[in-house]
């Protein structure tokens, strides 16, 4: 399947098979469902869900770049996605297909002028990492400093826009039938372009270097500037394990708590005091260490929240009375109001359904229920993902809203990977005065 | 093109005789002028006057390739070349036949230093096929990107059938020969001849490629060629590819 016969034409019937490898599936799961019953109805449905899935990650893994990441980013969209097409989807997450060495040098003299063998001490010609818009390599410089640099396949930026109007065209059915929302290949398409300038990303380093230093679990690289451009970033080199590696070492249920501790407050200082997330908290950009260290690693699609939003998120959490409450649906008026947008009841409804189907659960706003919450619940995840596909599919729900909702999402995966129980309410407490 | 290429051969060669024939006594003549001259530094240690020799020919080939282009092939002059690079211009003819043939003559550098650029890399020993035809094609272009308006004109000016630089002067063919040469082995190192799907062809259908991703690189305007590299890198797996299936399904 990786073989190396990717060509634009190939691209174009890679992506074209695709479509309709996945309509087809869902067009044989509604022809055979006039026949079925209900329960074998659904069963028949999570097989549909699960061989389209398969499709398209078999499919996306022959294209560079371009499909890799959407593939990627929907793969963080639960809401919008069948939790069977995410399983599948997340075997995306480290895999590109690789450059051989000589484009690498080719691309990398481009981009800085020289060799990266006559700038570094030593260059390892070899990949260690596949990164979806390129590859990481380790290297040394001349100081003797161990880097990562992160070189991007060339004229990614052009098959990207390329890619994205077939997508947009060859997706028509799973737009019809609601399996991706309207707006969100527009929003993807905005994210994933501008992750193609390293020099965006360079300064997202720099951001959050300056801002996370408070927390002493986190370690962010440091850029190194002479050695980077808009398509070569080298930076220092972060220590610790994917989650793969970190789980296959089977550690133990204290450590995995301190670090789905870690990893929580680091979201909501992030969210509440820095107002800015240094990726989609999907566990392909984390490091984790023995000793309860997170690194973050890929800070090409660093968010940066609004001050309204956030204001309005610190008075939402652990609301301390009913949401039901007349005064909870007033915030959420208040909220909309301000951001010039009118508040629908069905939209106010879902919001309030959210709140309480699910943070009420995880996140217990009275302070005496200080037990942690145990995320390795498979009940919740399955809650998570129903209450927030009922929320995706609701008009009108601010897309700030809608993100939050999607980078907790990530977080929450994670968390449940790491079976992790963690003090929710009192982390969010810490960082809401 | 190659049918093309069969059925003119024959006409065009005779047209190009008798151009060919009176410029080569000019240059002889003018040759033979400046030899006295030179008689003087017969006396001297060889090596010292072959690298005289060298490095004059390289300042009028640095002269005129900058003049070609800036001012364009057809404007420049063998006078003004002559006068960029310091010398009289009887100087130029003592190396070189024409402006062509200094044109020529940085074709050969070019394809020289690709394939030693290959040859000479140890870290390609053990490259597959794509990676080294790419690091061929690569050095190529490496080296021809700072006089690319004079070779976008240097195409055009090779397709008048007269031209030295055309695909049926001599020199031009025998350059053709030794590049293709060249790739030949590549191929072989990693498809044995009796395996690829193309056989004794691949080395010309690799040419047509090779006149293909030039042009496509002269008409890349994506920042720092961007798209040459991509469409290169892709290109050459598809092709190594489509060698090796050959191989597998059998002839």
């Amino acid at each position: 399947m990786a073989d190396k016969t990717d060509t634009p034409i190939r691209r174009v019937f890679s992506l074209a098979n695709v479509g309709v490898g996945v309509a087809g599936s869902y067009l044989g799961y509604a022809l055979q469902s006039a026949f079925l019953d209900q329960p074998a109805r659904n069963a028949k449905l999570k097989a549909t869900h699960k061989r389209a899935a398969r499709r398209m990650a078999d499919e996306m893994q022959t294209l560079r770049g371009a499909a890799m990441k959407l593939g990627q980013t929907l793969s963080l969209q639960t809401g919008t996605l069948p939790d069977e097409t995410l399983a599948e989807l997340a075997t995306l997450q480290m895999s590109a297909p690789p450059m051989h060495p000589s484009l690498v040098r080719a691309q990398f003299k481009q981009s800085l002028g020289a060799e990266p063998e006559e700038i570094f001490k030593h260059f390892e010609p070899q990949p260690f990492a596949a990164a979806s818009l390129g590859q990481v390599h380790h290297a040394t410089t001349r100081a003797g400093e161990q880097v990562a640099v992160k070189i991007q396949y060339p004229g990614i930026r052009q098959s990207l826009v390329n890619d994205f109007k077939m997508f947009r065209t060859l997706s028509k059915p799973a737009q019809a039938s609601g399996h991706i929302p309207k707006g969100a290949i527009d929003e993807v398409e905005q994210q994933i372009i501008s992750e193609t300038d390293y020099q965006r990303e360079a300064d997202n380093i720099d951001f959050f270097h300056k801002h996370l230093a408070p927390l002493r679990f986190v370690q962010v690289p440091q850029v190194l500037r002479k050695y980077s451009s808009d398509k070569v970033l080298t930076m220092s080199l972060m220590k610790g394990e994917h989650l793969d590696d970190f789980l296959a070492r089977r550690p133990s249920q204290k450590l995995r708590n301190q670090l789905g501790e870690n990893l929580f407050e680091l979201f909501y200082f992030q969210v509440l005091e820095v107002q800015a997330l240094h990726a989609d908290p999907h566990w392909g950009n984390y490091l984790f260490t023995k000793d309860a260290r997170i690194a973050l690693v890929d800070f090409g699609c660093a968010k940066y929240m609004s001050k309204a939003t956030v204001s309005y998120l610190r008075r939402g959490f652990l609301f301390p009375g009913s949401t039901g409450s007349p005064e909870f649906a007033r915030l959420l008026e208040k909220y909309y109001e301000d951001e010039g947008r009118e508040l629908p009841p069905a939209t106010r409804k879902a919001l309030i359904r959210f709140a309480e189907n699910f943070y009420r659960k995880v996140y217990p706003p009275d302070a005496v229920q200080d037990k942690p919450f145990d995320f390795g619940d498979p009940q919740f995840l399955k809650d998570f993902l129903i209450a927030s596909k009922d929320l995706f599919r609701t008009k009108g729900v601010l897309s700030e809203l809608i993100f939050m909702v999607r980078a907790e999402m990530g977080m929450y995966q994670t968390l449940h990977r790491l079976k992790a129980r963690v003090h929710t309410s009192r982390i969010v407490r810490k960082y809401l005065n | 093109m190659a049918a093309k290429r069969g059925t003119k051969t024959k006409p065009v060669t005779r047209n190009v005789k008798p151009k060919a024939a009176p410029r080569k006594a000019k240059a002889s003549r003018l040759k033979a002028r400046p030899s006295p001259g030179g008689a003087k530094t017969r006396g001297r240690a060889t090596p010292s006057r072959a690298a005289n020799k060298e490095a004059i020919r390289e300042k009028i080939v640095k002269a005129a390739l900058s003049l070609f282009q800036t001012k364009g092939f057809d404007a420049t002059t063998t006078k003004a070349i002559a006068r960029k690079a310091g010398i009289a211009e009887g100087t130029v003819f003592n190396y070189f036949k024409s402006k062509d043939d200094i044109a020529l003559h940085f074709f050969e550098q070019e394809v020289d230093q690709a394939m030693a650029a290959v040859r000479d890399n140890p870290r390609l020993k053990k490259a597959p096929l794509e990676e080294k035809l790419f690091a061929l094609v690569h050095a190529q272009l490496e080296y021809l990107a700072p006089y690319e308006n004079f070779i976008g004109a240097a195409m055009i000016h090779a397709l008048k059938p007269s031209s030295p630089l055309g695909p049926f002067s001599h020199r031009a063919m025998e350059l053709r020969h030794r590049y293709l040469r060249f790739v030949e082995e590549l191929i072989e190192e990693s498809i044995p001849k009796k395996q690829n799907a193309l056989g004794f062809l691949a080395p010309e259908v690799f040419w047509i490629y090779y006149m293909g991703a030039l042009l496509y690189w002269l008409y890349d305007t994506s920042e720092g060629k961007q798209h040459t590299l991509a469409f290169l890198d892709r290109s050459l797996s598809m092709g190594a590819a489509m060698l090796r299936q050959g191989g597998r399904y059998g002839r």
